[in-house]
């Protein structure tokens, strides 16, 4: 099981930073990171990573140059990159194809874009290599759930992780370090899921000391850690400090 | 529980509009639509709605006959349909009010809410003190500064209002923050979304509770004229006040006419005029005419009127718009300041900002030989005066 699933925001704290944040990564044997992609308007982000984007895009990283930025790393674990739909269609499937193609992207987790509202769009994508990531929130019933791991559907047992896992949001609202959010339901919703499917899953939204991580690796799910992990950054911190140390 | 939507979630060949909202929200969008559909086909519901309008209300407004403007800018006749009369001073009130009985008959204690100019937030705060609901109104921080009367509005009707100071402070931002709150509350809250905007199916459902005001005011020229106008025109945020004047005039021969915000320019970020400016995007959870930049970010916007300060115009409306068959112009600060001087001057109605600016198409369109115009007079001005004031130095 993959023991962490990092989120970072692309171009925060800078663009020039992210090789060496993503080989640090890759150096503590992470397996994939979540890359954010700023966006103007992130409806789905509490004021953490709204405020990270918004840094981001001030400073230049446009979804272009943050793909482009990306282009010829290697030394990178998995990328799954975090976005909302919009830059992605302006950018359009067939470049967007080719912006990814030398990037470790291996996966694409588009926040508002349900199954079937681009499907075009998203078939082109997973035909060239980039499935997009199921969500699937407290308010998903286990019928929707299925509709939508079918609809999104598994890459397959060899494929890795970026490309297999579903993305289990733990609670209500929006992206940010929770007090205290309650894993009962959360673990509820992994059990059952757990029936339903042979594909890794991932919990996020809220977690963020080193307790509630390993609550969900008792799961046998991997913790998403995003905010939190954002906030260290910004207040110069390093990665291998704060994943090694500070979160467990 | 449902788990597909039953009515069309597109307009028009470009497919515009969907459901592009986070998961969390999804299910939330499925049992608002199923609600939605049950209570429209539930008389019960039309009963209590339409007493509500009539008694609390105060529908059907009037079509006032405006000849003074009329003949000042060269027009052989105008009609006023005056949803300025409804109590709160907008045709806002006609979804609120809607949307407040729905989110009751559903279950929800609490209502959350968006407002650029306030008079959705005003109209909003005012169903929920009316039927005993929670609610909490987001509005930017330029938005509260430029409409202070309204502001205090919402807090005597015990609606909470929460300041938003990301970004330009306006609308736009407004939506942002509400769609984040529903999102942590759905199970308990209903959103009332004020425009003909967002995911589906606020789109649908806002226009279908805005259509009294075509319906009526199309009863009311027939029968006070005896017959159609040649024009029937009204100012566009994001669509509810057009497409609820426009839509029951779709099949007739006329001229329909949307006016946009030209604001003080024509380059990106001096205006909210998303037919001529915006390309195909997708904001707030719907596909439609968006002003961005190259890099599909949102731009900014700019306007007099915080009710058209917005980047995108409802889809349906694009859709028809795109179509042909509503005409989309834009009216600038200026001229919609002018075209609500002249109405005062002439008539001795005090119009909305927003509503200034459909004013401001009547005299080109007088000018280009049309005799007769209905036009939407969407909201009262009294949250303007002190725009009015300073900008017309009076």
């Amino acid at each position: 099981m993959n023991p962490l699933l990092p989120f970072l925001m692309a171009g925060d704290p800078s663009l020039e930073a992210l090789p060496q944040l993503l080989a640090d990564a890759k150096a503590l044997g992470l397996e994939a990171v979540e890359l954010g992609l700023p966006h103007s308007d992130p409806i789905a982000d509490g004021p953490v990573l709204q405020a990270a984007a918004h840094r981001a895009i001030a400073r230049g990283a446009t979804p272009v140059r943050v793909l482009e930025a990306l282009a010829g790393i290697t030394d990178s674990p998995d990328l799954i990159l975090f976005t909302y739909l919009n830059p992605l269609l302006q950018i359009g499937a067939s470049r967007l194809k080719d912006l990814l193609a030398p990037t470790p992207v291996k996966a694409l987790l588009v926040v508002d874009l349900p199954f079937g509202e681009e499907a075009v769009f998203e078939a082109e994508l997973r035909a060239a290599g980039y499935p997009m990531v199921p969500l699937l929130a407290p308010t998903t019933t286990l019928e929707r759930a299925r509709q939508i791991l079918s609809e999104r559907p598994d890459a397959g047992a060899s494929a890795p992780f970026a490309q297999r896992f579903a993305y289990i949001v733990a609670r209500l609202g929006v992206t940010g370090v929770g007090s205290g959010t309650d894993l009962a339901p959360v673990w509820e919703r992994v059990l059952d899921l757990q029936a339903l499917t042979a594909r890794p899953l991932a919990v996020g939204f809220g977690l963020a000391d080193a307790a509630s991580l390993a609550v969900v690796r008792s799961m046998g799910a991997t913790p998403v850690v995003g905010s939190a992990l954002v906030q260290a950054l910004a207040n110069g911190r390093g990665l291998v400090e704060v994943l090694s140390r500070g979160l467990g | 529980m449902t788990d597909s939507f039953a009515l069309p979630t597109r307009f028009g060949p470009q497919q515009l509009g969907g459901c592009y909202a986070p998961e969390t929200l999804m299910q939330p969008l499925l049992d608002l639509e199923a609600a939605f559909c049950a209570a429209w086909a539930d008389p019960a519901f039309l009963i209590e709605l339409k007493a509500e309008l009539r008694h609390f209300v105060g529908r059907p407004t009037p079509l006032t006959p405006a000849p003074r403007l009329a003949a000042k800018v060269g027009l052989k006749a105008l009609f006023l349909k005056r949803e300025d009369l409804t109590h709160t001073g907008a045709h806002k009130i006609n979804n609120a009010l809607a949307q407040a009985l729905l989110a009751r008959r559903m279950g929800k204690t609490e209502i959350i809410a968006e407002t650029g100019a306030g008079q959705h937030g005003v109209a909003t705060a005012a169903a929920c003190a009316r039927l005993g609901l929670t609610c909490t109104v987001y509005m930017g921080v330029t938005d509260m500064a430029r409409q202070a009367p309204n502001v205090a509005r919402m807090r005597l009707f015990g609606t909470k209002v929460e300041p938003v100071a990301a970004g330009q402070g306006t609308l736009k931002e407004a939506v942002n923050e509400a769609l984040r709150a529903w999102a942590g509350r759905c199970d308990r809250a209903h959103y009332i979304l004020g425009s003909a905007l967002g995911p589906h199916p606020f789109p649908t459902m806002v226009r279908t509770f805005q259509t009294v005001i075509g319906e009526e005011a199309r009863a009311q020229v027939l029968e006070q004229s005896g017959g159609l106008p040649e024009i029937v025109l009204a100012c566009a945020g994001g669509g509810s006040n057009g497409l609820g004047l426009l839509l029951p005039f779709l099949d007739d021969d006329l001229r329909r006419i949307a006016v946009e915000a030209g604001g003080h320019g024509k380059a990106l970020g001096e205006h909210a005029a998303r037919l001529d400016g915006g390309r195909m995007g997708v904001l707030h959870g719907c596909k439609t005419l968006l002003l961005q930049d190259e890099h599909g970010h949102t731009a900014e916007t700019a306007s007099i009127s915080a009710g058209l300060d917005y980047p995108a115009l409802g889809p349906e409306l694009a859709a028809l718009a795109l179509d042909g068959r509503v005409e989309v112009r834009r009216a600038s600060d200026d001229e919609a300041l002018e075209g609500a001087r002249l109405l005062c001057e002439t008539e001795g109605i005090l119009p909305a900002l927003e509503s200034s600016h459909a004013l401001a198409a009547l005299p080109a369109l007088a000018r280009e030989g049309a005799a007769t115009v209905l036009l939407g007079l969407s909201g009262r001005g009294d949250k303007d005066l002190s725009t009015y004031q300073s900008r017309l130095g009076i």
